[in-house]
């Protein structure tokens, strides 16, 4: 049966435009991406989690889902100060029944954005951001700025489905009437693919971006900033003058920007340019998500606690304090006694010291294939697909939610998607605690 | 040799990440790997495999080396994976993100074995070989 307008779960992206052809046992796609589509062979891959699973004496046992559930919920109630850390490849709706069952027990609640974007979210806290949706950008940029990040093989359609190749209102033969420029400091397919690729050296972010506020403001910069930042001041003003002179410019960011030093300052400056550029011509700015509903759990989290990630419950409200209740310091400072993992690899993206740690606590991970955090699980819930096999919201990169409907039902009986799952349990430990 | 390690998504990292692949020896290949320049990688004598150290000198691992022209001499590219993370500064600055990019490093040439992702947790998080 074939079925059209799926979204894609896999990127930030969220396309909404897959068609499914799901057979007995095949799953056949088009219009996703080399990434999109492994996503959805999951469906019927042969290692796919079906069923819970216990660790026992370093093996992990089937066993019923109500004794894997027993188990989680003695582990969570048990724990002083348990970490939740819901992954971005699962709905808003059970990002919010994850943060309800942190609120509850006092724990931590942390998601994909701590350990990737969330200087950029703290740089929007500093300086706000000019946004803009995909659409606008279809319709009317003309010039796109890449800066640290390689859309092209981390986001595939991104710019052949909004940004770069479609053709617009205002930019109606596409791809020729626009300007790409990408900032960064090695060669990628993305740079390939751009009209200038400024080579700049790593952890001169700040100083490059400043350097351009200053030329933007009529003033030439210490000429020091060429070695630091590896980039003339010619080039530098070669840049200014493509950005003040096009119709609507957009900077899209990456992790570049806010996993270099400088941290949140670099997104800040970044933002602080674009509100001053806007005194010349449209400039706005968007991030890039390599993974699906990052954007979705700092909006849910915001709407429900005022804080966008790394929330701490210990005191019974919650706390916001970057560097101290956000996943990776936590583990660094063994300052948790027990973890819920939900739809993501955490020990993957995790320094040594980090990992060290989260392999000694009682650890619950909830996950529809095996990967190196089932390995030291000591509970593994099988998840459910969230956009193949269950309804809900993902917000998209450019904060826009998209709702979506499955093609097919949940393949286990005890549950019909992970938000049922996050409930289920949420029910358990409020009877036991 | 000192260089600044640059980690990011490559296409194939992608699709073997979200196919859930994690185990093969494939995503292995791909990403235990160490993307060195040219003039760099003629300097530690074109070696097959590479142990990158953290600047304290306290986490290490085993990766092969790849020459490219990608990246600038000083400069490294790994793949962003289990590998590149062991070695993977833990402070934050005070923002919940570690330096993935522009972190220095240490690389020299190496005969020892490539762990594959299952190996790294058991070996070296669970037991701390």
């Amino acid at each position: 049966m074939v079925f059209k307008n799926i979204v894609c779960p896999a990127c930030g992206a969220a396309c909404d435009d897959i068609q499914v052809e799901l057979g007995d046992g095949t799953i056949e796609t088009k219009n996703a991406c080399k990434i999109g589509n492994v996503k959805f062979k999951e469906i019927v891959s042969s290692h796919r989690l079906r069923q819970p699973l216990i660790n026992k004496g370093g093996r992990l046992i089937p066993v019923p889902w109500d004794e894997a559930l027993e188990k989680a919920t003695y582990i969570l109630t048990s724990a002083k100060r348990p970490l939740l850390f819901l992954g971005s490849e699962i709905s808003c709706e059970a990002h919010e029944a994850g943060l309800h069952i942190g609120e509850y027990l006092g724990a931590v609640v942390d998601s994909n954005t701590s350990i990737y974007h969330g200087p950029t979210v703290m740089g929007v806290q500093e300086a706000g951001k000019v946004g803009a949706t995909e659409g606008q950008k279809k319709n009317r940029c003309d010039l796109i700025v890449y800066w640290g990040t390689n859309p092209l093989e981390s986001i595939p359609r991104q710019m052949s489905r909004y940004e770069v190749f479609p053709r617009g209102y205002w930019t109606k033969r596409g791809r020729f009437d626009r300007i790409i420029i990408t900032l960064d400091p090695r060669k990628t397919l993305t740079t390939e693919a751009s009209d200038f690729h400024v080579q700049l050296t790593p952890n001169s972010d700040y100083e490059l971006i400043s350097a351009l506020l200053t030329l933007l403001h009529g003033k030439i910069p210490h000429p020091s900033v060429e070695e630091i930042t590896g980039v003339p001041i010619s080039a530098m003003e070669e840049l200014l003058y493509m950005m003040k002179n096009c119709n609507f410019g957009f900077i899209s960011i990456g992790l570049g920007l806010s996993s270099s030093i400088g941290k949140h300052r670099n997104a800040e400056i970044v933002m602080n340019f674009v509100k001053e550029i806007n005194k010349f011509t449209k400039f706005a700015l968007g991030v890039i998500h390599a993974h699906c509903n990052v954007a979705g759990f700092n909006q849910v989290a915001s709407y429900m606690y005022g804080y966008p990630f790394g929330l701490d419950f210990t005191r019974g409200y919650p706390r916001f304090n970057p560097g101290e209740f956000t996943t990776v310091d936590m583990l660094r400072e063994k300052d948790v006694d027990a973890a819920l993992v939900v739809c993501s690899d955490l020990i993957s993206n995790l320094p040594a010291d980090c990992a060290t740690y989260l392999a000694e606590i009682p650890l619950i991970c909830l996950d529809i294939v095996p990967c190196p955090t089932t390995v030291i699980s000591d509970i593994v819930l099988p998840g459910v697909i969230d956009a193949m096999e269950c309804d809900g919201t993902f917000y998209r990169q450019d904060d826009v939610p998209v709702y979506f409907e499955p093609f097919t039902g949940s393949p286990f009986e005890f549950t019909k998607s992970n938000e049922d799952t996050l409930r289920q349990l949420f029910a358990k430990i409020r009877k036991t605690k | 040799m000192e260089v600044l390690l640059i980690t990011g998504s490559t296409i194939e990292e992608g699709r073997l990440a979200k196919g859930g692949d994690k185990f093969k020896a494939e995503y292995t290949k791909e990403c235990a790997a160490c993307w060195i320049a040219t003039v760099d990688f003629v300097t530690l004598c074109s070696p097959e495999k590479v142990k990158v150290t953290s600047k304290n000198g306290k986490h290490s691992v085993v990766v092969y080396a790849k020459c490219t022209d990608s990246v600038r001499p000083g400069n490294v590219f790994m793949p962003k994976a289990i590998w590149t993370n062991v070695v993977v500064d833990p402070d934050t600055l005070s923002t919940g993100s570690p330096l993935y990019k522009g972190a220095p490093v240490k690389i020299e040439p190496t005969e020892e074995r490539v762990l594959s992702a299952e190996d790294i947790v058991l070996k070296v998080y669970v037991r701390g070989q």
